[in-house]
């Protein structure tokens, strides 16, 4: 089992000083918290994309370069990557780039996560979003796993004999994840490729996540990529932590009460009732993300929104001590023996991948077993020996 | 087969004029569905049940999920029995020259297109009768934009209303044309379930994609 944590980079006042921090203040303190975040042991770090602000993030390969330099365990990731809006061709030079200065300890999350505005500053059309993240992703495939691609889509100029460099380490392609919420399109786009799931469960309750993870579970399995429950899920969280639950309460509520996502509308009771969101004692957290199991199945990554809402660095690095050394050990302990000995215990590494060879699932552009039976595929996207 | 008509009331104070209103339209549906059942398809072997749904209980529901684009257990309930009901009563006070913020708020977090087809019998309160025109100048377009189908006879009760005869006779007329139009429909499902016309989907989540579809150009 992988814990780590995911950071969306929000620039917000503290409210109980009304302090805001300076964007290089924030982009240092995200620094700061990925190396606190492999020091106490979590296994991996993500960052969102923003184009906005209140968010800092627009940068993701930029930063997760920076931090492979100065860690050396760390899984680099992100949450989400914009497959909707980024081109495809730089996504592909981007993270090829970044798996070869960080060694392969790299994987990356596709999104479509944009808010309509985003999508004109990058010459696209919201309404387009699902269909530009399907085209975009299956031409990034190509990218990664053919040396020399000839393109032509809807949503990007022809590409005549082209080759993306570097190519990726290894000649193996990172793992990729796809990050839905609402869109089942997603999360059959992530089983077709046999590819992971992540549900961003952390503003929705259980109940839906079951289903869209459930979905996701049956169709990889209908893909033929393997049993339903050998599908690979992952799942965001939230927590506040101190020793006694009520300090935790009297804590964290000011930061609950004016956050951005959530602020002014349910209670931090209501809130926490019916979300991952746990405030209390590390014990609690361990307590309710247990039942994270119950509900999705045996689960191979746990990422943690901890540095958000205007928490000051020096909390956010003290629920980073409590997460790595009283919650995540129990936890990993207890959901390790729980799992069958045939469920993957995590995201494959990029070890794992280049063991697996060039006839492994993740090295070819389209899943073989539900693909061939297609008599009619458009010549645009045949591919070599499909 | 069990016809289920949902009421949605919007009256803020306890008692409410808005309610007052929703229980005379409630049982006079009833009434109108028993006494008809022998002619028209509602209650031939039919069971009709009619749900209240009080909008006050939720307001913070209702808010909550405007906030943070998902809804409490207890509203998803209340959203997914509005959906597949087979016919809608709706009152609401007038505010303003319309419907109130909650009545509209509510009506927000369904689906598009989950009303479709519904018939839907209007009906406001107001403190006089010179509001009575909000039935047709803000609630038919709402209804008609949601797709659902409005039955001719809309219900405007001002306060004098309470003590005349006119309202008892209107809200007989309008409870009758939602009850034959509820019946219509359900003729209508029969027909179609006879020549196994697929039922629309229910949920966002039975309905999945074929990945080929979408990868290969036939979306």
């Amino acid at each position: 089992m992988e814990f780590g944590i995911f950071t969306v980079g929000d620039v917000t006042p503290d409210p109980t000083t009304g302090r805001t921090p300076t964007e290089a203040e924030r982009i240092q303190a995200m620094v700061t918290i990925a190396k606190k975040a492999e020091e106490v042991g979590l296994d991996v770090f993500a960052t969102g994309e923003h184009h906005n602000p209140p968010f800092v993030p627009s940068s993701p390969t930029t930063m997760l370069g920076f931090l492979a330099a100065q860690t050396s365990t760390l899984k680099l990731s992100t949450s989400t990557t914009l497959i909707t809006t980024n081109d495809p061709v730089k996504i592909a030079e981007d993270f090829a780039m970044l798996q070869h200065l960080a060694g392969g300890r790299v994987d990356l999350m596709m999104g479509r996560g944009n808010t309509g505005p985003v999508y004109p500053w990058f010459g696209q059309d919201i309404r387009e979003g699902v269909n530009l993240a399907v085209e975009n992703y299956h031409l990034l495939r190509r990218l990664w796993r053919e040396d020399v691609v000839d393109w032509s889509g809807r949503f990007r100029t022809p590409l005549q004999g082209f080759t993306s460099t570097p190519r990726p380490l290894d000649g193996v392609p990172p793992f990729v994840w796809h990050g839905s919420i609402r869109s089942t399109e997603i999360a059959e786009q992530a089983a077709f490729y046999g590819d992971g799931f992540f549900h961003n469960n952390i503003f929705w309750p259980l109940r839906h996540t079951r289903q869209m993870v459930q979905l996701y579970r049956e169709r990889y399995e209908h893909h033929g990529h393997g049993r339903a429950d050998q599908a690979i899920v992952g799942l965001g969280g939230q927590v506040f932590m101190r020793e006694n639950s009520q300090d935790a309460v009297r804590e964290f509520r000011p930061y609950f009460d004016e956050a951005p996502v959530y602020g002014h509308g349910p209670s931090m009771e209501d809130f926490t009732a019916q979300t991952p969101l746990t405030v209390g004692s590390p014990q609690q957290v361990i307590e309710r993300y247990l039942t994270m199991r119950e509900a999705v199945g045996d689960y191979q990554r746990q990422l943690f929104l901890m540095d958000h809402a205007g928490l000051p660095l020096k909390t956010v690095l003290e629920q980073l001590d409590m997460l790595g050394e009283q919650v995540v050990p129990v936890l990993r302990k207890e959901l390790d023996a729980l799992r069958p000995a045939d469920v993957p215990a995590h995201a494959p590494t990029h070890a794992e991948l280049v063991a697996a060879g060039a006839d492994s699932a993740n090295a070819h552009v389209l899943p073989s077993v539900t693909v061939q039976q297609d008599s009619v595929v458009d010549d645009a996207l045949q591919i070599k020996g499909a | 087969m069990v016809q289920r008509i949902v009421a949605v009331t919007a009256g803020l104070s306890v008692p409410s004029s808005t309610r007052l209103l929703t229980d005379r339209i409630v049982a006079a549906t009833r009434e109108l569905a028993k006494a008809r059942g022998d002619q028209v398809q509602v209650g031939r072997g039919q069971e009709l049940q009619i749900d209240v749904v009080e909008l006050r209980d939720l307001a913070q529901d209702i808010a909550a999920h405007l906030v943070t684009r998902f809804p409490s257990e207890r509203l998803a309930q209340v959203l997914e029995g509005v959906s597949t009901a087979d016919g809608l009563i709706v009152v609401t006070p007038t505010f303003a020259g319309s419907y109130s913020g909650l009545f509209k708020s509510f009506f927000d977090l369904l689906e598009p297109t989950a009303l479709a087809g519904t018939p839907v019998l209007l009906g406001a309160t107001g403190g006089t009768a010179r509001h009575s025109l909000m039935l047709d100048h803000a609630m038919r377009p709402l209804f008609a934009y949601l797709q659902a189908e409005p039955v001719a006879t809309g219900i405007f009760a001002a306060t004098d209303d309470f003590a005349d005869a006119g309202l008892a006779r209107r809200i007989d007329r309008a409870a009758g044309q939602l009850v034959a139009a509820v019946g219509a429909n359900a003729c209508t499902t029969y027909a179609a379930a006879a020549e196994d016309v697929p039922a629309p989907a229910q949920s966002e989540l039975s309905a999945v994609p074929d990945f080929r579809d979408l990868l290969f150009g036939k979306r």
